[in-house]
């Protein structure tokens, strides 16, 4: 399939980019008093850099189809078990902060095609616009100084427990619901002047079953199709926000990898974000075609 | 992260809204009253800025450090960790932090009209190779491509520029091969193709200005999500020289003084804030206009 | 398939529903580790800082070194120097046991160097550390030697941490590597409970330890890299010890009653290294212009509120090797200003400086050193850099501005490690400079184990450098701690590697 072809590139191309950024066994060497030639040559061999390009990328492509994902460079832990504990973090944290999205700017959203022009539209439309104006780490530092230091209710960083899910999940919410929230506004307000709308209300349904049973199902799938493709960008911004919640996430496990020039880490991670995004946008792509057959691309 | 890069084409409901004009007129002014003056204001302030505080915000003074502001006239807005002026710093480091938003918007809005229309006018391989490259960059995650590629390269305002550049001219090509592939089988080109009127002439004059509106919003949108973007750089160590005041670097180094010398971080915050939201009201009028809806 | 189900358990844990929240035991210490995860609790694996302070606890060296620097008996109760000083022999402490029960003799301490020096060894970056040994001999169950291939006078001191801490032969032998990187055994205070990777890692006292039992039940580490979120959770009473704090915040938590802050002299120095290959930091006088150029004290006081010390070389006070009659260049910008007059070098001239893109407290310092420069007419630009990219490309290829930022932490506490690897030509830290005379003196300050003659060595070449001006050095940093008061006893080593045998908690 095709979208697997797209991730094979990726992984060749981020495989490719990381190993110009310089040799990691230096940065490996950092310990040594005085590293000479030959302890640098050992550890290259140890990790297998000494071999050419293709033959590094072709064995891990093979050990990713056996499920073995290589060890990290750094204390040789197997990458699986490493992925196998950040990818459910930052999976929660992303469906958490996707579901408290829907649930505040559907409502409002609604509320404020409703309430068109009037004093809610416009407060929501504010308040929407201002949730888009912070950076995503300082609006995290932030929630951390309120709600963490001065009114010590969350735990300021980490996972362990309930608890410490909700001020991450509220620093990313808050941007996606504003974002959200002019979406469903503005589907709402195209379906509100819809015939069929018209129809309803004139047979005299009540207006939350006009609202919700007719409108809303009507404005769903774009909503759906923008959430999903919305998905790929989440997964971008997740990054800093699992950096300063020191969240043990994919985010910051790429990124050290990055830092660290940990080339197996890095690698199956960026595998499995692309894949992960892939398959969404795979599925978003599907309904939209279905959405609007002009643009069906086959 | 904040990127709203789909813009989504909900679809047209052509039919009922020209049985029903839905009623603007009266509250787009004061979006586009508050969003110009925003901008306007903003703009100018940092336009004039240079010659404001000839030393541009660069003036240190070790011995007037994180000074609290509205407390001299000689500095309003108080001073940074290194004695500078706060409120010279905020006005010129928008010149970067603008400087940054607008041509990332204007280079990554190029590459991707052109690549776009290319894409959605003459399909065929054209269309399957460019796509497939606008599928390959969307499935990798942004962030980890801005840190290795300016890992390989080095900060600096030129190559945080590049950068934006090459990862988001997918977003407009997407959005433009959409809008081609639905226009080019309008009967107005269909007409002219018949004349034989020549390609390039055809998209320049009958396609282009008909996916102007859409792009024009999401460029006003994007640079709003740029300079956040360039903050979020810095805080990961990954921006353009410290000495230039911006706003983004004034808010990522500004941060740990949070609890002891807010002024340092909240004021260029505010800056950034008041441009977004003045750019983002502007773009939210520039749709309601522009509205497919209302599309001739 | 097992992975499934090891994918749901992990994302049902994630949510917190199927574990308490960490209320940590009322004698449990919990303190970060800002350097990253080393992966390997392994002595022979690892590079990184962090492993340092976490080995002390679990492990012990033959040597032990105090928090005041002093080198002491550790699992060898005494040595001798025998044959000419080639061979070392070590009587080692009687009855003393590893975590899992396997006692400790002779055996184990040739394991762990074998290991150590041979292929196991050569994958990792210790072993280069121990190259003097050629080998080891037990002589009897509480006698070992080592034969030595050339003399190594730092061997003692290097004995008392990381690659060379001891190791149990039965258990590794057994249990194979792999698994001992993630559950490490040892001889020393604490014993290994759990490791999360990248998260956390727990230990438990060792009841049975041979100096003494800890007064503490246990201690966890905490992964923690921004320094911004330690103080919070500082604050939030969740950790006991932040041992990297933003030199800004320090006010903010000394203002918090239950909090309290405690800086001392530690092995970090930094300099700024000049480019003595290309730009205008070519000329010796330009460099000696630019270092006087730099308010230094000021800096000091000012921005890093006191919690530095000026130095001469690249090395701090409590170095083997420092000399207290080199003097710092002075702040001199008239001066300044007159030197690169005569070097011909116009108001307006550029200089770039590269330096770390995430030390917060160095881009300030930065900022601050580029103000000087403005100020005698040299314009400098900063360049940010990802620490891993300026350490492993730029510096060692050459490719840096004039200046660049030079931050060692020399955990031996000896100006031999940190000078050779500095300024020996076709060492990766020294690009630029190939000085004969340099080379001969720090090779033979290597060759002797006559500590008066190598002090002297060593103070000859901290001289050398300075009337080169290869570098401007700035400060040496004090290592900063913000601390809970509930915390007792607590004793700060200089390296960081702490050893928390007689700390408790209120």
């Amino acid at each position: 399939m095709q979208a697997l072809f797209v991730v094979l590139v990726v992984t060749l191309l981020v495989s490719w980019a990381v190993r110009l950024t310089g040799d990691p066994s230096l940065m490996l060497a950092q310990g040594a008093g005085s590293v000479t030639e030959q302890d640098l040559a050992n550890i290259r061999a140890h990790l297998g850099l000494n071999r050419p390009f293709s033959e590094q990328y072709i064995g891990f492509v093979n050990g990713l189809l056996h499920g073995d994902f290589g060890k990290s460079f750094i204390g040789a832990t197997p990458v699986v078990i490493l992925i196998r504990d950040a990818l459910p973090a930052t999976l929660s944290l992303t469906c958490c902060a996707l579901l408290l999205s829907l649930i505040l700017s559907i409502p409002l959203g609604i509320q404020a095609a409703v309430n068109k022009g009037g004093w809610s539209d416009q407060l929501i439309r504010i308040f929407s616009l201002i949730g888009l104006s912070f950076p995503n780490f300082w609006l995290a530092i932030m929630l951390v100084l309120l709600f963490a230091i001065v009114i010590p209710v969350f735990p300021p960083s980490g996972l362990d427990g309930p608890l410490s899910i909700v001020l991450p999940t509220v620093t990313m919410g808050i941007i996606l619901t504003a974002t959200n929230v002019r979406l469903v506004r503005t589907s709402m307000l195209e379906t509100l002047s819809a015939q069929y709308i018209m129809v309803a209300r004139s047979k005299g349904l009540r207006e939350s079953v006009v609202l919700y049973k007719h409108a809303l199902r009507n404005c769903a799938i774009p909503l759906i199709t923008f959430i999903g493709l919305q998905f790929g960008s989440l997964i971008g911004g997740i990054v800093v926000v699992e950096k300063v919640f020191n969240w043990p996430g994919m985010g910051t496990l790429a990124f050290d990898a990055i830092a660290a020039r940990d080339y197996p880490v890095l690698q199956a991670t960026v595998t499995v974000l692309a894949l992960l995004i892939v398959t969404v946008n795979f599925l978003v792509d599907i309904a939209y075609g279905f959405v609007d057959p002009r643009v069906r691309t086959r | 992260m904040t990127c709203k890069n789909k813009f989504v084409n909900t679809p047209t409901k052509t039919e009922s809204s020209v049985d029903m004009p839905v009623k603007r007129g009266r509250r787009a002014p004061l979006e586009l009253v508050l969003g110009l003056g925003l901008t306007a204001v903003l703009f100018s302030l940092v336009a004039i800025s240079g010659w404001l505080f000839p030393d541009e915000g660069m003036g240190m003074d070790l011995s007037a450090r994180l000074l609290a502001p509205f407390h001299s006239w000689r500095h309003v807005l108080g001073t940074d960790p290194l004695g500078r002026d706060v409120l010279a710093r905020v006005l010129v480091g928008g010149q970067v932090s603008l400087l940054v938003g607008f041509t990332s918007v204007i280079g990554a809005s190029v590459l991707g009209v052109i690549v776009g229309v290319i894409a959605g006018y003459y399909r065929g391989y054209w269309e399957t190779f460019l796509m497939r490259c606008a599928d390959v960059q969307l499935a990798l995650p942004f962030i980890l491509i801005a840190i290795t590629f300016i890992s390989i390269l080095g900060g600096g305002l030129f190559n945080i520029i590049f950068f934006m550049i090459i990862s988001q001219w997918v977003q407009y090509a997407r959005l433009v091969r959409g809008l081609t592939l639905t226009l080019r089988e309008r009967e107005f080109v269909l007409a002219v193709k018949a004349i034989g009127l020549g390609d390039l002439l055809i998209i320049w004059r009958h396609l282009l200005p008909h996916v102007k509106s859409p792009i024009i919003v999401l460029m006003t949108l994007n640079i709003a999500n740029n300079i956040l973007l360039e903050s979020s750089l810095t805080f990961l160590g990954l921006g353009v020289d410290p000495m230039i005041p911006s706003w983004g670097g004034m808010l990522a180094d500004g941060r740990n003084y949070l609890q002891s010398a807010w002024w340092v971080s909240v004021f260029p915050g505010l800056a950034i804030m008041l441009c977004v939201l003045g750019l983002n009201l502007l773009g939210d009028w520039l749709r309601d206009k522009s509205d497919p809806t209302t599309e001739h | 398939m097992y992975q499934i189900k090891n994918f749901v358990a992990a994302t049902l844990i994630a949510l917190g529903l199927a574990v308490t929240p960490a209320g940590y035991a009322a004698g449990t210490l919990s303190i970060a580790a800002s350097a990253g995860d080393p992966g390997s609790w392994d002595p022979i694996d690892t590079f990184l800082v962090t492993w340092g302070g976490v080995g002390s606890q679990i492990y012990d060296g033959l040597t032990m070194r105090t928090a005041d620097m002093k080198l002491v008996p550790g699992l060898a109760t005494s040595w001798e120097m025998l044959d000419n000083d080639t061979r070392i022999r070590f009587k080692l402490r009687q009855n003393v046991k590893f975590h899992n029960g396997e006692p400790f003799y002779a055996q184990a301490v040739k394991f762990t160097f074998d290991r150590l020096l041979g292929s196991e060894g050569a994958k990792g970056p210790q072993q280069s550390n121990y190259n003097a040994i050629k080998e080891v001999k037990v002589i009897d169950p509480y006698t070992v030697d080592f034969i030595l291939s050339r003399p190594d006078p730092v061997l003692l001191t290097k004995l008392a941490g990381y690659g060379a801490m001891l190791v149990p032969p039965k258990y590794v032998t057994e249990k194979g590597d792999e698994y001992f990187n993630s559950h490490p055994v040892g001889t020393g205070p604490f014993k290994f409970v759990d490791y999360k990777p990248k998260v956390s890692l727990t230990l438990e006292r060792n009841g049975d330890y041979w100096d003494g039992a800890p007064k503490l039940d246990g201690i966890v580490y905490r992964f923690i890299a921004e320094p911004a979120t330690q103080v919070a959770e500082l604050q939030a009473g969740r950790l006991d010890i932040a041992t990297a704090i933003p030199l800004s915040m320090l006010d903010v938590i000394a203002k918090d009653p239950k909090l309290t802050t405690a800086s001392i002299n530690g092995p970090t120095t930094l300099a700024l290294r000049f480019n003595t290959k290309e730009g205008i930091t070519k000329d010796p006088s330009v460099r000696r212009a630019l270092t006087m150029a730099v308010d230094r004290d000021t800096i000091i006081k000012q921005m890093l509120g006191g919690n530095a010390e000026a130095v001469a070389s690249f090395q701090g006070k409590l170095s083997f090797g420092y000399d207290p009659a080199l003097k710092p260049l002075p702040y001199d910008p008239a001066e300044a200003k007159k030197l690169l007059k005569a070097a011909g070098i116009k108001p307006g001239a550029t200089v770039q400086i590269d330096f770390r893109g995430t030390d917060t407290n160095f881009r300030e310092v930065a900022q601050a050193i580029s103000g000087y420069l403005q100020a005698v007419g040299v314009k400098a630009t900063l360049k940010p850099y990802e620490t891993s990219v300026l350490l492993n490309d730029i510096i060692p290829n050459g490719k840096t501005g004039e200046m660049w930022q030079n931050q060692w932490g020399g955990w031996t506490f000896d100006y031999d490690n940190t000078a050779y690897a500095m300024y020996h030509s076709g060492q990766k830290w020294n690009p630029y400079d190939k000085d004969a005379a340099l080379d001969k003196m720090l090779d033979a300050q290597r060759d002797t184990y006559d500590q008066k003659a190598r002090e002297r060595i060593l103070r000859e070449v901290a001289k050398y450098v300075a009337d080169q001006s290869l570098e401007m050095p700035l400060y040496s940093l004090n290592t900063v701690y913000g601390i809970n008061k509930r915390v007792q006893n607590l004793t700060l080593p200089a390296d960081g590697r702490f050893r928390f045998v007689s700390e408790s908690i209120q």
